[in-house]
């Protein structure tokens, strides 16, 4: 068991700003005034350079984090300089370490050398994509959501022919997943001529991504996804035994997409086939997810209009900050978007009649087809066109192109290349109308504001903060708002990095990757339910003792599901509170936070370090490697942790760490419940030390999660994490006040996590805005 | 079918999206004169067997008389190798038809599936590469023989159904690639990146104004960001403005609009696929290509040449049916007119950086999926070469007395340089590749 970790984290604690009276006052005052930055220029400026940025091959490291000024001066006196601890040691140290804190260690001083602002922005890779489907689909109608999932409609025929006269019956199947035998579906007659079966419906996707659809069939069947003309899947041919026709497509997380799969029993009329048998599986392997039958949630009778989902790869976003932004631009970008133009005008050209509302014979297809050109922009640009921009947009592509459709191709190409397309805040210094529609667009939905939002624009219904705030209370059910709040409860848990989710066979038999497919949906489920069925409180994310479990995962994990419930649907089960608390405690994360073949303390402890406690911290300058051999066998987990990370360099985190992880040993690298290790009771006593020098303790995962559900630093680390996923920008840059006023909102309304978003969503759409300026048109 | 991903299937299809790499400035069209003398092969299908008795010739050697349905190659007398005697002795699930089709090339057993055919086993794909696509991926694996596409898919009047009738070539197994059968779908696969760049450049330019538009609008910091955009758009331009440097050595042909993919105009389309297909070597967008007419079990009506049935149903006419006979002649001397036309065009167009023309460097293999169409015999497959460049001597008409003829692919391999021991089902290729030299 090999695994890269590191040891020396350096522990950093958020939230100085208001430690920062309490420590100073802790100082020991002397008669003699100490010069800090005389002290700083004679021991310290040699490694770290005059500002504290570092010098090559002495410290690398820009001096900067999150320690409290009175830690900081304890460390510098005991342990620098570097080559002669003690030299810089009592009034010196804490006057030392008073100057590095204001000057360029804290936060604060770090935020007054260099505010934060709100940066110029393109759009990152996942807005382009969303805002290409929805920006086509303004032209196309409204959509019709899809409002039950249970199945795919079926008309089964007596023959390979599909008239209409031998049709046998409908009904509606909750899977296609089905063996015939040698005799067909019962109900359907058997005759000579084969039998036939259509399924017709939609395919809902859980997650933004590649969908791999593959046809399990000895006979033949065709799929169609979001395209109603071409299969995305042609096994009309059977040819081979283990053939299993498969295609990829990449779907958009949260929404609905037509499906037809066509499946035909040909007759034998000659000499038997090598297999007498028909059936078929439609099986899919999402995102994350394993190869299996599409389960009948996923799946619905009612059809969905086709969403066009632009293929082109882009380079991935710039995630230096903890989440996406469109900071930088590339070569590689450059020609994605030139790319990905391109296969939007191919795709408007194909349809160009259905966009334009037109027809081949119309006299005056021509103006239908401008009109619709001058809609396509303006929908690009998030605002209406003055006359000298429909002149560059619209006017003159459309005239300089040798035919029409040369011409749209070219107003296509030109709008998708415009920066005003794909910036976001370019009107930032003159924010009007528009730009809070924008905003509020792109924060809650990653997306273009819908007709709603831009009648509020054109008729100045965005010119106070309330008008804000209720169209963003207005937004919220929407289900982009729904994928996107669950993008960020992903990533604030970390399931979007997760590759590998496999364990030794042999100690955990029976995990297998579907049962991992299921864990995910299990932990999905989970967050939508707390974020909107019912009471949407932050703390049910960490205190909830609720699972959902199919019957499957509630086999392997010993819970006893309804008798009532269906074998393939997951039914939320309430579990023992001791032995299960919210996030900290789902399998799928205790698994992802393990070792193949056993738990992994560090790992966890890190993971509720960062982003449940909220204490950051930083990477560490070397890196050690965990090897199970090296101890002797019958150590537990939390001995040989203890071990390791029993050096000095290494508690500087790993006090932190540890007990937190150590809190989770009761959960074995699969996630489920355990008393011992072994032959040993398993210790769940750890001591926590808190940022105020207090020590907490905590038995077990319960009292970790309940101690972050009231803790300031884990709102705050929630709430800006969550501000950073919906704004793209950083949360200082509204402000040295907006993260306390948040966190102050947000404890104030029983931690309501729908609330908060309204709350980012309106004070980022609505900044800068004090003085509203009437809408006003640029050229 | 293996798994084709969307995504890659949109590069490949899509033009725009095709079509951008290759403005970034993929290999040029080769403008020098090669270091080794170009090789192409073409491989061109007429279905539903010959009327031998109209097609072999009666002797064997160099002196040899042409027949009615070779007649159209007498010019070409001495550039031709007849090879008869030839068999595809590959058994096992499927038809005769499907058999004849999706072993031609392939000379490897169908796999078990659902396509049931006239008589015998129902079958599925063919399990094995096609030796069109071998030579191609031998070609495209090198440097000096690589180009854009490698390998050209031509069908005229192929019917739109995916099944071991309609298809010859495969990329492996149960890879069958499709035959583009609509001459216009042929030329924005090899031409339409032109408009798109020349729509692309149109826009760039308003791109870059309107970059620095905006750039006023925004703070000093901001601009940076934008600045770098710019200088991006320019690289671009410049990337265009060199490819555009890279011209093609002949220009693509001009086509009537609106020549339905439909019976009646065959003779016109086969004529403009053709013409793509000559022009599309000129550039050296690929060395190989397939020429498929129709497919096996084809029902071209051949009005024509007045001649009102369905091919496939002529076909199946006794031999003492000389009406019958005397059209399906007439048949596949039409079909030996087409082949005339693409040599003609072979033969005078110089060979591009090099001396000699096209045809000196050009092996066009003209072949069926039966031997013949009421016996459905797959003993004697009709195999005609023509063209030179492969090492092979010419003018000469042979019997190969039941060969199979997995044999005649490795000699096609040998003679492309690829060494390989055995094609298609092993079994089949004792004795290694027939000696046409």
């Amino acid at each position: 068991m090999k695994r890269k970790f590191h040891a020396g984290w350096r522990p950093l604690v958020t939230g100085t700003a208001l430690l920062l009276g309490l420590t100073q006052s802790g100082l020991a005052v002397t008669d003699r005034p100490v010069n800090g930055q005389a002290v700083y220029r004679r021991w310290c400026v040699n490694c770290h350079g005059k500002e504290g940025e570092g010098v090559k091959d002495k410290y690398n490291g820009a001096l900067q984090g999150d320690w409290t000024l009175e830690k900081l001066a304890h460390y510098i006196d005991r342990k620098m300089p570097d080559d002669d601890p003690g030299k810089c040691a009592g009034p010196q140290a804490e006057a030392v370490a008073r100057y590095i804190y204001g000057e360029f260690y804290s936060r604060d001083a770090r935020a007054r050398k260099h505010p934060a602002r709100v940066e110029l922005a393109r759009l990152t890779n996942r807005q382009y994509v969303l805002v290409v489907a929805d920006l086509l689909q303004q032209f196309q109608g409204p959509v019709a959501a899809v409002k039950e999932t249970h199945g795919l409609r079926a008309t089964y025929y007596s023959s390979r022919n599909t008239r209409r006269e031998e049709q046998a019956f409908e009904r509606v199947d909750a899977q296609v997943d089905f063996e015939f035998g040698t005799n067909g579906p019962a109900g359907v007659a058997a005759t000579t001529n084969g039998f036939a079966i259509h399924w017709r419906g939609s395919v809902v996707a859980d997650e933004t991504g590649e969908y791999e659809f593959s046809l399990k069939t000895p006979n033949g069947a065709r799929l169609w996804v979001n395209d109603d003309e071409t299969p995305l899947v042609d096994g009309s041919v059977a040819s081979g035994t283990t053939n299993e026709p498969r295609a990829s497509i990449r779907l958009i997380g949260g929404r609905a997409y037509p499906v037809r799969l066509e499946f035909v029993k040909v007759p034998y009329n000659f000499k038997a086939p090598k297999n007498p048998n028909s059936g078929i599986v439609l099986q899919w392997k999402p995102p994350h997810g394993a190869s299996q039958a599409i389960p009948a949630r996923n799946l619905s009778p009612e059809r969905a209009e086709p969403t066009f989902v632009v293929g082109t790869p882009f380079p991935a976003d710039d995630s230096s900050a903890g989440y996406e932004r469109g900071v930088g631009v590339s070569k590689a970008w450059d020609e994605a978007t030139t790319q990905a133009a391109g296969e939007v005008a191919n795709y408007v050209l194909k349809h160009l009649d259905r966009l334009a509302h037109s027809k081949a014979s119309d006299t005056n297809r021509a103006a239908k087809v401008e009109t619709f050109c001058r809609g396509f922009v303006e929908a690009a640009f998030r605002r209406p066109l003055t006359a000298e921009q429909n002149r560059i947009f619209v006017t003159l592509p459309l005239t300089g192109a040798p035919k029409l459709e040369a011409g749209v191709k070219r107003v296509v190409l030109l709008a998708l290349q415009s920066p005003r397309f794909l910036y976001v805040g370019l009107d930032n210094a003159q924010p009007d109308d528009f730009t809070v529609a924008e905003r509020l667009a792109l924060e809650l939905w990653d997306s273009l504001p819908d007709a709603e939002l831009r009648r509020a624009a054109r008729e100045g219904g965005l010119r106070s903060r309330e008008q804000v705030a209720q169209q963003a209370r207005r937004m919220l059910p929407d289900p982009r708002t729904r994928t996107k709040l669950r993008y960020f409860l992903q990533q604030w848990l970390q399931m979007n990095r997760v590759e590998d989710l496999s364990k030794d066979a042999q100690l955990y038999p029976g995990f297998t990757p579907e049962m991992v497919a299921d864990l995910r949906v299990s932990l999905n489920l989970f967050l939508d339910d707390v974020v909107w069925g019912g009471t949407p409180d932050y703390r049910r994310l960490l205190l909830d003792r609720d699972l959902f479990l199919n019957a499957r995962l509630a086999q392997f994990y010993g819970l006893e599901l309804p008798p009532a419930a269906a074998t393939n649907e997951f039914v939320k089960v309430a579990a023992d509170p001791h032995q299960r608390s919210g996030v900290v405690t789902h399998p799928y994360l205790l698994a992802e936070f393990s070792y193949p073949k056993s738990s992994s303390p560090i790992h966890r402890g890190v993971f509720l370090t960062r982003n449940i406690v909220g204490r950051s911290l930083k990477p560490p300058p070397m890196a050690q490697v965990f090897k199970d051999a090296d101890f002797a066998p019958n150590l537990t987990m939390r001995e040989k942790v203890a071990e390791l990370t029993r050096p000095a360099a290494c508690q500087a985190c790993h006090s932190v760490i540890n007990p937190l992880g150590f809190s989770l040993e009761q959960y074995d690298a699969v996630g489920r419940f355990r008393a011992r290790e072994g032959e040993r009771v398993i210790d769940v006593v750890s001591n926590y030390p808190n940022d105020d020098g207090s020590v907490v303790q905590f038995k077990g995962a319960r009292d970790v999660a309940e101690f972050a559900a009231g803790s300031e630093e884990a709102h705050n680390t929630f709430i800006e994490q969550l501000f950073h996923q919906l704004v793209k920008q950083p949360v200082m840059a509204y402000g040295p006040d907006a993260l306390n006023q948040l966190r102050h909102n947000f404890v104030n309304s029983a931690c309501n996590v729908q609330t908060l978003v309204v709350e980012i969503a309106t004070l980022s759409a609505w900044h800068g805005c004090e003085k509203p300026a009437p809408p006003k048109r640029k050229s | 079918m293996n798994a084709i991903h969307r995504r890659q299937f949109i590069q490949r299809v899509g033009l725009s999206a095709a079509s951008l790499p290759f403005l970034m400035g993929l290999p040029s069209l080769g403008l020098a004169a090669p270091a080794r003398p170009r090789q192409r092969l073409i491989v061109m299908f007429s279905p539903n067997g010959t009327v031998p008795t109209a097609y072999w010739p009666d002797e064997t050697g160099a002196d040899f008389k042409l027949k009615e349905i070779l007649s159209p190659l007498e010019p070409y007398r001495d550039r031709m190798l007849i090879l008869r005697g030839l068999s595809n002795k590959v058994r096992g699930d499927g038809d005769g038809h499907m058999r004849g089709m999706s072993c031609l090339l392939t000379a490897i057993e169908l796999f078990p599936g659902n396509i049931q055919g006239g008589s015998d086993t129902p079958a599925g794909w063919a399990s094995g590469i096609s030796i069109d696509q071998e030579i191609k991926d031998y070609f495209q694996s090198r440097e000096e023989t690589r180009t854009r596409f490698g390998s050209l898919e031509f069908g005229v009047g192929v019917t739109d159904r995916a099944d071991p009738w309609t298809r010859m070539s495969y990329a492996g197994p149960n890879r069958p690639v499709a035959p583009i059968s609509d001459p216009y779908q042929m030329y924005q696969k090899l031409y339409g990146q032109l408009q798109d760049k020349e729509d692309l450049k149109s826009v760039l330019d308003s791109v870059r104004e309107d970059l620095k538009k905006v750039g006023k609008l925004i703070s000093a910091e901001d601009r940076k960001l934008l600045a770098e955009h710019q200088a991006l758009v320019r690289q671009m331009e410049k990337e265009i403005a060199e490819a555009g440097r890279q011209k093609l050595r002949v220009a693509p042909p001009t086509f009537e609009a609106g020549i339905a993919d439909q019976n009646d105009n065959v003779p016109r389309l086969s004529r403009m696929q053709i013409d793509l297909l000559v022009n599309s070597f000129v550039n050296d967008m690929a060395r190989v290509a397939t020429l498929q007419f129709t497919k096996s079990v084809g029902m071209a009506k051949m009005k024509w040449l007045d001649i009102n049935d369905g091919h496939h149903t002529l076909s199946h006419e006794q031999d003492k049916n000389v009406e019958a006979v005397t059209k399906l002649t007439k048949i596949n001397t039409w079909f030996c007119g087409e082949l005339r036309y693409l040599v003609d065009k072979l033969a005078h167009t110089p060979e591009p950086g090099a001396s000699g023309t096209m045809l000196d460097n050009t092996l066009i293999v003209w072949t069926n999926e039966l031997g013949k169409g009421n016996s459905h015999t797959l003993d004697n497959i009709p195999f005609v070469l023509v063209g030179g460049g492969w090492g092979f001597r010419m003018g000469r008409s042979l019997d190969f007395k039941q060969t199979a003829h997995n044999r005649l692919h490795l000699a096609l391999a040998h003679g492309a340089g690829h060494r390989i021991d055995t094609f298609g089902k092993v079994a089949l290729c004792e004795g290694g590749p027939i000696n046409l030299g």
